[in-house]
Formats: structure tokens, C-alpha cells, sequence
């Protein structure tokens, strides 16, 4: 693909998804080995951190405390009852989406999010683990109803709404950190050392941090509208 | 019928592509105009209420960020033309 028209410059190795290897002719992306490396070090970090947990606790398992306890008040503020019991599922996507949006900043490392198979598993996770929430608190009847509400002919309004839900919750997170990406890949194309600096420090910092706590909030959102 | 070249096709399909993609980023106008508002509206209440600030810096960017989405899908479908239908 030759399309920028500049010479030497191939934005697909620079930005986005590229296919490191194949198993059995399925290319594996090298945004999915960055993906797995991250869920490793999470798991390692948790378990290092939770074999000696204290009373008083340390500086760290302060922190780690203090990060968990926010998520948990943001999901109780819009969830009534729901902190705790959701805390697994809005933790995990909180941890690795805000630890995948920064990985960037570090060099020869590539935000998986901006992989849209990364992030349309996660808006179908969430897509599925509402719709089955609803199934469970509303029993199937009551969820079947709420398609049909306020009238029997909003059926196709509802379903179409329902499922735009994790098309533009994935998309929304991709075309931020992809977009990010690209014109990080750019400016260092233009002016090497100097200009990606700050824009990295704007896009994979400050707008990661916040695309990770917007799709953790909209996840919760979706949860607790489709559980009322 | 005029029998027009494989090539020239090509070069028109990438035109258009391209057309097509600076048109797309034309969606950018209404999430500039949505994220401004928002930020002259947190203004007015920091101004009113300066001890909230911060409360009212975290519902603007979590407002702005999801008022920027309509610009990052036509953002999104740029980058499809882009790199996608100009092969």
C-alpha cells in the first residue's frame, strides 16, 4: 500500500496492527503478543503484590487500594449495590485498557487497543455480559418486554439501538488511540525526536487515561441501563 | 462505449478515496463546535463556583470525550478509505 505518496514512509508499519507470525495460515497481530505480555504482567504484578497483603499496608498496596476504591465509588455512584459485586469485570477492563492506552510511550511497543479486534472483544464483552445481566435480573420475559417499550412498533428502534451500543463503544475507543498512533507515526516521520514527544505525552497519557475511564464508565452504563 | 484503462480506473478510484476521506473529516466541525461549548460552559460554572472545580473538569472531559465520537467514526471511516480501498 503506497498511498501517502512520501518516499520511504509506510504508515502501516509505523501505526495499527501489524501480522508478526502465523499458526495454521491465521496471522497473529503484534498487538495481540502486547496484549498477552500486558495480561501477564498484571497477573504477576496482582500476585506478587497480594502474597504478603498488611494491615497497615505499604506504599504500593496503598495505591493499588486507592485505585480499586475509585473504581468501586464510581461504579457504586451509578450503580446502587453494584461496586462490589462488579468490581472483576469493570476492574479487569479499567487495569488493562488504561495499561494498554499507555504502553505506547514506550518504545517499539504499540497500543493494542488500536487493534479494533482488541476492542470489539471488549464492547462485545460488554455487549453480552449486560444483555445476560438483564436476562438474569429482569428474568427473559421481562427482558423480551423491554424491547417492546413504550410501544410494540419501537421493536426494530430498540433492537437497532441495543445493538449500535458495542459497535460505537469499540469504535470510540480504537479510532481515539489508533488516531493517536498515526499522527504520533507522522510527526515522527516530519520531525524526528523533537515533535512526538509532547504529542505522545498528549495521546498516549492524557487522552488514553481518559478513553480508558470513558469506556469503563459506558460499560457500567450499558450494565446498569440494561439491568433497570 | 469508450473503453477506458485499467490504470486510469485505478487512478480515479484513489482520487475519489482520497476526496472522500477529506470529506468525511468534515464531521469534525460539529464535535469542535460540541467540546467548545462544553468547555465555555465549565467555565461559567467554575467562575460561579470555583471550589467544585474539580468535579466539573472530570463531567466536561468525560462529556467532551463522548461529544468527540462522531468525529473519531468519521475520523475512522478516513483511515477505511485511506488505507483500505486504495490498495
Amino acid at each position: 500500500m503506497h498511498f501517502f505518496y512520501l518516499a520511504n514512509f509506510d504508515i502501516e508499519a509505523q501505526a495499527g496492527p501489524q501480522a508478526a507470525f502465523e499458526i495454521f495460515g491465521i496471522p497473529v497481530n503484534d498487538t495481540t503478543l502486547i496484549g498477552y505480555g500486558i495480561t501477564i504482567g498484571l497477573i504477576i504484578f496482582a500476585r506478587l503484590l497480594t502474597r504478603n497483603l498488611e494491615i497497615v499496608p505499604g506504599r504500593l498496596q496503598n495505591a493499588m487500594e486507592m485505585l480499586l476504591e475509585s473504581i468501586m465509588d464510581i461504579t457504586e455512584g451509578m450503580m446502587a449495590g453494584g461496586g462490589r459485586k462488579m468490581l472483576p469485570f469493570i476492574g479487569t477492563i479499567a487495569l488493562f485498557i488504561g495499561l494498554s492506552n499507555i504502553i505506547g510511550v514506550l518504545p517499539l511497543l504499540k497500543n493494542p487497543t488500536a487493534d479494533l479486534n482488541m476492542t470489539l472483544a471488549f464492547g462485545l464483552s460488554v455487549f453480552i455480559f449486560s444483555n445476560a445481566y438483564a436476562i438474569k435480573n429482569k428474568g427473559l420475559g421481562g427482558y423480551v418486554k423491554g424491547f417492546f417499550e413504550p410501544m410494540a412498533f419501537m421493536l426494530p428502534i430498540n433492537l437497532l439501538g441495543e445493538l449500535a451500543k458495542p459497535i460505537s463503544h469499540s469504535f470510540r475507543l480504537f479510532g481515539n488511540v489508533f488516531g493517536g498512533s498515526v499522527l504520533i507515526a507522522l510527526a515522527a516521520y516530519f520531525v524526528p525526536g523533537i515533535l512526538p514527544v509532547p504529542l505522545m505525552a498528549w495521546f498516549d497519557i492524557f487522552i488514553g487515561l481518559v478513553q480508558a475511564l470513558i469506556f469503563t464508565m459506558l460499560a457500567i452504563a450499558y450494565i446498569s441501563i440494561a439491568s433497570e | 462505449m469508450v473503453e477506458l484503462s485499467p490504470d486510469f480506473m485505478d487512478t480515479i478510484l484513489r482520487a475519489a478515496a482520497m476526496i472522500g476521506a477529506g470529506l468525511a473529516l468534515i464531521a469534525g466541525i460539529g464535535a469542535g463546535v460540541g467540546q467548545g461549548y462544553a468547555a465555555g460552559k465549565a467555565v461559567e460554572s467554575v467562575a460561579r463556583q470555583p471550589e467544585a472545580r474539580g468535579l466539573i473538569t472530570t463531567t466536561m472531559l468525560v462529556g467532551q470525550a463522548v461529544a468527540e465520537s462522531t468525529g473519531i467514526y468519521a475520523f475512522v471511516f478516513a483511515l477505511i478509505l485511506l488505507f483500505f480501498i486504495i490498495l
